[in-house]
């Protein structure tokens, strides 16, 4: 049987100031083992969903439930589970990898010797144990991007969070990162990811929902949606139902 | 214990990889402690040790210009060049051309008329004590100007004092004229020299105390007041360091990173705080025990460290959280580093100055006094007086370090809120 890892119940944001809400009565459940896609164009709601889902805001209504428990009764315990790797660098680029990962797994109340342990696995996989002494300002954008995903998997995380994981990098580290999140997600990892490259989402993500101005179109398995809806790939999905204008 | 020991590690080598907010919080300041006490010290020893250039221009057909100048000799003020074959209209490229910082020209009829003066003084006095018939026709005496020349560089003040010496010297000739003009009317031989002598060794004399709180021989000067001056700007000036530190964790995303986290911010941030005030007492120790090592062998007036220890620790702790509350707040408010930079040296040259780091505050107008009181400059220097210069003891301290708590309190609240505002607290 599988179980729920997430379940979202008639969740809504509104900022303040603001006259409109940025998500609108959203319900999805997202199941352990998935490997979730959150796609939609510019302004569609997929950073505040995330955001929310991680703890970084809260919702103006509706609830949020990790493994069928509610996510108020104890944060910290699902923040201790949870791995989260932004779009932007979020490390100190003037320190090496080793003291990154050091300083971000103490705060994952990860001790030095497990610390230590991961740290050598991680930066084995992601091609930067040589470098592991070197300070990040000195590194390639795609290995920039591989030090970002390595300190959110520092501690093991049941759930991933991921924004634009492979935005901007080569096609070597894109390759790279991919093959290393679908073997996070092989060993367990729930990974709940966004972006804007389509192929790169229909290749990956076996389920997907598709929100647009604040609402949720579509949700559903990746393949099922393409072939229920007649269009040859995701990118046509995602243009049928979301148009062509910009929106930005 | 050991998530706090890392935070406190990763903020110490951050900051240790910031060798312009190194350079900017050790070695600026050290220089400006240096250099400004050098400059001030010299500005001392030129009026008190150093002799003034003056030229002296004397026109005068009678005695009493040469005894003016005799004074002003004997002063050990100055040193006296005398040509009075110079012309009023020459002497300012001779003393541009030799370096004169004064110059004074004594007119011809400069004892004449001060005798004239004398005489009309004690031909009053006389009429008046019925010893002498009316003499006195009532005309005006026109009195003779000194032309006193400056260089334009020289301050006002130094110019006041150096006329404010004239002035006195003038008083004192035209003193012993009069003494002479009566024993001359009175026909009294010996007087003269007694008087003379009487008046000169019974003169009252000016002790200058320094009124200072305690026992402590703590003497003012310009290093009692430069050490602890530049050492509080250059504990402010950390906000170019933390500032840029806390705007680049904003921007890049990695506060919203912690916040995923099961952390406490208050960690993050006191881990930070402690670093930058570790940098405080670092700062502290290396200016104060520079200036006490090496200002006696460069010439300069020793160091004297107050008695109280514990006060000053104090004062360099409520001053060290003054500096990080602003810069953590300039760090919060700022959008980019470059504002944070800007705003950040910008604010603090314009806190100090008001705060009366370059100018004493007492020499400000009113209003100006007024900002001053904003600035935790202005409480810190306060305290940092009080211990080096006045002796202060708690009491007097108590509303400095309320000052600095207010404004500490004001700042942290202006970080809590932006940080809450963009959803990191």
């Amino acid at each position: 049987m599988v179980n729920n890892c997430i379940k979202i119940e008639q969740l809504s944001k509104r900022y303040p100031g603001e006259s409109k809400d940025s998500l609108c009565g959203i319900n999805l459940t997202i199941q352990e083992g998935e490997k979730f896609g959150i796609l939609g164009p510019n302004g569609a709601g997929k950073t505040t969903l995330i955001s929310i889902l991680c703890g970084i805001m809260e919702q103006s209504s509706g609830n949020v439930y990790y493994w069928d428990r509610e996510a108020k009764s104890d944060f910290a315990a699902v923040k201790q589970k949870m791995g989260f790797v932004p779009q932007e660098y979020a490390f100190y680029d003037v320190l090496t990898p080793m003291q990154n990962l050091e300083y971000f797994g103490a705060m994952y109340k990860l001790s030095a010797t497990v610390i230590a342990a991961r740290a050598k696995e991680i930066l084995k996989i992601l091609g930067l144990a040589d470098v592991k002494h070197k300070r990040i300002t000195t590194f390639s954008g795609g290995m920039k991007r591989r030090m970002n995903l390595a300190i959110g998997i520092i501690h093991k995380p049941s759930i991933l969070f991921l924004d634009e994981p492979t935005v901007g990098v080569d096609v070597q580290s894109k390759v790279a990162i991919l093959r290393i999140l679908n073997e996070l997600n092989q060993n367990g990892t729930t990974i709940i990811y966004t972006s804007h490259h389509s192929d790169e989402a229909q290749e990956f993500c076996t389920k997907l929902a598709l929100l647009d101005k604040g609402k949720l179109i579509l949700k559903g398995k990746t393949d099922a949606l393409i072939a229920s809806h007649n269009v040859n790939d995701l990118k046509e999905l995602l243009l049928k139902f979301t148009g062509a204008s910009y929106r930005d | 214990m050991y998530r706090f020991w890392i935070a406190f590690k990763k903020e110490f080598l951050i900051l240790w990889f910031d060798k312009t907010g190194l350079a900017l919080m050790f070695f600026m300041p050290v220089l400006l402690v240096f250099i400004i006490t050098i400059i001030q010290d010299s500005v001392f020893q030129i009026v008190n040790e150093n002799k003034i250039t003056f030229l002296v221009v004397n026109k005068d057909n009678g005695e009493q210009g040469t005894h003016l100048v005799k004074m002003l000799d004997d002063s050990r003020f100055f040193a006296i060049t005398q040509n009075g074959q110079i012309d009023t209209a020459s002497i300012n490229k001779i003393m541009h051309d030799d370096k004169y910082l004064i110059g004074l020209v004594i007119p011809s009829d400069f004892s004449d008329k001060l005798i004239q003066k004398t005489r009309l003084i004690s031909d009053i006095l006389m009429e008046d004590l019925e010893l002498q018939d009316s003499v006195n026709n009532g005309e005006e005496l026109l009195m003779p100007s000194l032309k006193f020349y400056h260089d334009p560089v020289l301050q006002e003040n130094f110019s006041a004092s150096f006329i404010n010496i004239i002035n006195a010297f003038v008083k004192s000739l035209e003193g012993d004229l009069l003494i002479k003009q009566f024993s001359e009317l009175l026909e009294l031989e010996q007087a003269p020299e007694k008087l003379k002598e009487v008046i000169g060794s019974n003169q009252v004399k000016i002790d200058k105390l320094a009124a200072t709180l305690s026992d402590n021989d703590i003497t003012p000067n310009t290093t009692q007041h430069n050490v602890p001056a530049w050492t509080i700007f250059a504990v402010f000036f950390m906000v170019i360091s933390l500032g840029n530190n806390i705007v680049k964790e904003r921007l890049n995303g990695s506060f919203i990173r912690l916040k995923t986290m099961p952390t406490s911010f208050s960690l993050i941030l006191g881990a930070k705080m402690l670093v930058y005030l570790f940098a405080v007492f670092l700062q502290v120790a290396l200016i104060f025990s520079l200036a006490k090592l090496t200002f006696p062998s460069i010439g300069l007036p020793d160091l004297m460290i107050p008695s109280n220890t514990l006060a000053f620790l104090v004062v360099v702790l409520f001053t060290g959280l003054a500096a990080i509350s602003f810069s953590m707040a300039v760090g919060t408010v700022a959008d980019t580093q470059e504002q944070a930079n800007g705003f950040g040296a910008v604010s603090i040259v314009i806190l100090a100055a008001i705060g009366g780091i370059w100018v004493p505050s007492f020499m400000m107008p009113e209003y100006l006094k007024v900002f001053g009181y904003c600035s935790p400059l202005y409480w810190s220097l306060e305290s940092f007086y009080t211990l080096f210069l006045r002796g202060g003891n708690w009491g007097i301290l108590l509303p400095n370090f309320l000052g600095l708590l207010i404004f500490s309190l004001t700042c942290f609240g202006i970080t809590f809120a932006k940080l809450k505002r963009e959803r990191i607290l």
